[in-house]
C-alpha cells in the first residue's frame, strides 16, 4: 500500500511542483523511466512470489537507473547514443513484458 | 540467442531470491520504499509534463520552417518572373542596338537559331516523353531507385539522339544545368524533383526515339528497367511546351566592333 500511495503522491507532486530537469540530464529521463518501470514490475513480481525485500528493490532500482543512464551517456560520447538507448529499451522492455505476464498469471491465474 | 533466453528466463533480479533465502529482513526500511516510490512517481509526472509541454513548441517550429520555405519559394518565383521580363528587355535593347543593316540581320538570325538550343527561350513542338520512376521494391534496396547518374545518362542520351531541347519535370536543361543528388532527392538546377521523373525532349519525332533506344543511354535504361524493375516508359508526343531555363543569364555584353 505504501509504495502505491507514494507513487500517486509523487505524480501529484511532480505535476504541482513542476521541477525542471537540467538540460544535460534531459536525454536520460526516458531511459531512467524505463529502468524504473523495469524495477517496479520486477519488485511487484517478487512481492507476489513472496521474495520481496525493500533493500534489494532500492539497490536494484538505483543501480538500474544509473547503469542505464551511464550506458546512454557513454554511447553519446562515442557516437552511438541512440543505438545504445534502443538496446537498453529493448532489453528492459523484454523484461517488463515477461514480468507483466508472470504478474498476470499470478493475479488472475490466466 | 543465449542472451535473449537469459533475459526472458531471469527477468527478476536474482538478489530477491538470494536475500529471501538468507532469512527475513527487519521491516524498518518502509520509508526508503516510500521515498523511492515518490521519486519514481515524480519522474513519470515530470517526463510526461515535459513531453506534452514540448509538443506545441515543436509544432510551432515546424510550421515556422514550412512558412519560411514557402516564403522563399514565393520570392524565387517572383525573381524568376523578373528574370523573364528583364531578358525580354535585353532582347528588345539588343534589337535596338543592332540596328538594321545586313550584318545586324545576320547576327539576329544566328541569335534566333542558337537561342532555342542553349535554352534561352521557351520552345514548343513535337518530341518524346520519357517517364521514369523508382522500382516498386525501392524501399528494400537503395539500388532500385533512380539516381542522379541515371538521369544524367538519360539527358545526355537524348542530346546524343538529336534532341533540340530537354527538360526534366519542367526544368529546362542547358549546358549549365547540374543534375545532382542532394539528400534523398535529385536536384535539377538546385531545385529538388519529386517522383516520377518526366523527361521531355523536343526533336525530330521520326528519329529521336529510335536513335535514343539504340544509344548507350537506351541500353543503360533498358538494363535498369529489366534488371531493377524501374519504371521506364517512352512515347511520342505531338506537342510539348518547354519553358526557358531561368538559369541562363546575360553575363557579358559589348558593342560589336565591325
Amino acid at each position: 500500500m505504501i509504495p502505491l500511495l507514494g507513487l500517486l503522491a509523487g505524480i501529484v507532486l511532480g505535476i504541482v511542483l513542476e521541477p525542471s530537469i537540467p538540460q544535460i540530464l534531459q536525454p536520460y529521463l526516458p531511459i531512467a523511466i524505463v529502468a524504473a518501470m523495469d524495477a517496479l514490475f520486477g519488485a511487484f513480481r517478487a512481492y507476489l512470489e513472496g521474495t520481496f525485500t525493500d533493500r534489494v528493490f532500492v539497490v536494484s532500482f538505483i543501480s538500474n537507473v544509473l547503469i542505464a543512464a551511464m550506458i546512454v551517456y557513454v554511447g553519446d560520447q562515442i557516437g552511438v547514443g541512440s543505438q545504445l538507448a534502443t538496446a537498453v529499451v529493448v532489453v528492459l522492455g523484454i523484461r517488463i513484458f515477461t514480468n507483466a505476464a508472470a504478474i498476470r498469471r499470478a493475479l488472475f491465474h490466466a | 540467442m543465449d542472451l535473449l533466453n537469459q533475459i526472458i528466463r531471469h527477468p527478476v533480479d536474482p538478489d530477491y531470491a538470494l536475500v529471501a533465502a538468507r532469512g527475513n529482513e527487519s521491516d524498518n526500511r518502509r520509508w526508503t520504499l516510500a521515498v523511492l516510490a515518490l521519486i519514481i512517481g515524480s519522474l513519470f509526472a515530470v517526463a510526461a509534463l515535459q513531453t506534452t509541454r514540448a509538443a506545441p513548441a515543436l509544432q510551432l517550429e515546424r510550421t515556422e520552417l514550412i512558412n519560411r520555405v514557402q516564403n522563399a519559394e514565393r520570392a524565387q518565383d517572383e525573381l524568376q518572373g523578373r528574370v523573364a521580363s528583364l531578358s525580354q528587355e535585353i532582347a528588345t535593347l539588343r534589337a535596338a542596338a543592332l540596328g538594321d543593316d545586313d550584318a545586324a540581320r545576320a547576327l539576329e538570325e544566328r541569335i534566333d537559331a542558337l537561342d532555342p538550343v542553349v535554352g534561352n527561350v521557351p520552345v514548343s513542338g513535337p518530341g518524346v516523353l520519357i517517364v521514369v520512376d523508382d522500382s516498386p521494391s525501392a524501399t528494400a534496396d537503395g539500388r532500385d531507385r533512380v539516381l542522379d547518374i541515371d538521369l544524367q545518362v538519360l539527358a545526355n542520351g537524348l542530346w546524343e539522339a538529336g534532341a533540340e531541347a530537354v527538360s526534366i519535370n519542367g526544368h529546362r536543361l542547358s549546358s549549365l544545368t547540374a543534375i545532382r543528388s542532394a539528400g534523398d532527392a535529385i536536384t535539377v538546377d538546385y531545385r529538388s524533383l519529386t517522383r516520377p521523373y518526366r523527361v521531355e525532349a523536343i526533336g525530330d519525332v521520326r528519329a529521336l526515339q529510335a536513335r535514343f533506344v539504340e544509344s548507350s543511354a537506351g541500353a543503360w535504361w533498358n538494363d535498369l528497367a529489366q534488371n531493377r524493375r524501374m519504371r521506364y516508359e517512352i512515347s511520342d508526343v505531338k506537342q510539348l511546351d518547354l519553358a526557358a531555363d531561368p538559369g541562363m543569364v546575360l553575363r557579358h555584353a559589348g558593342k560589336a566592333t565591325s
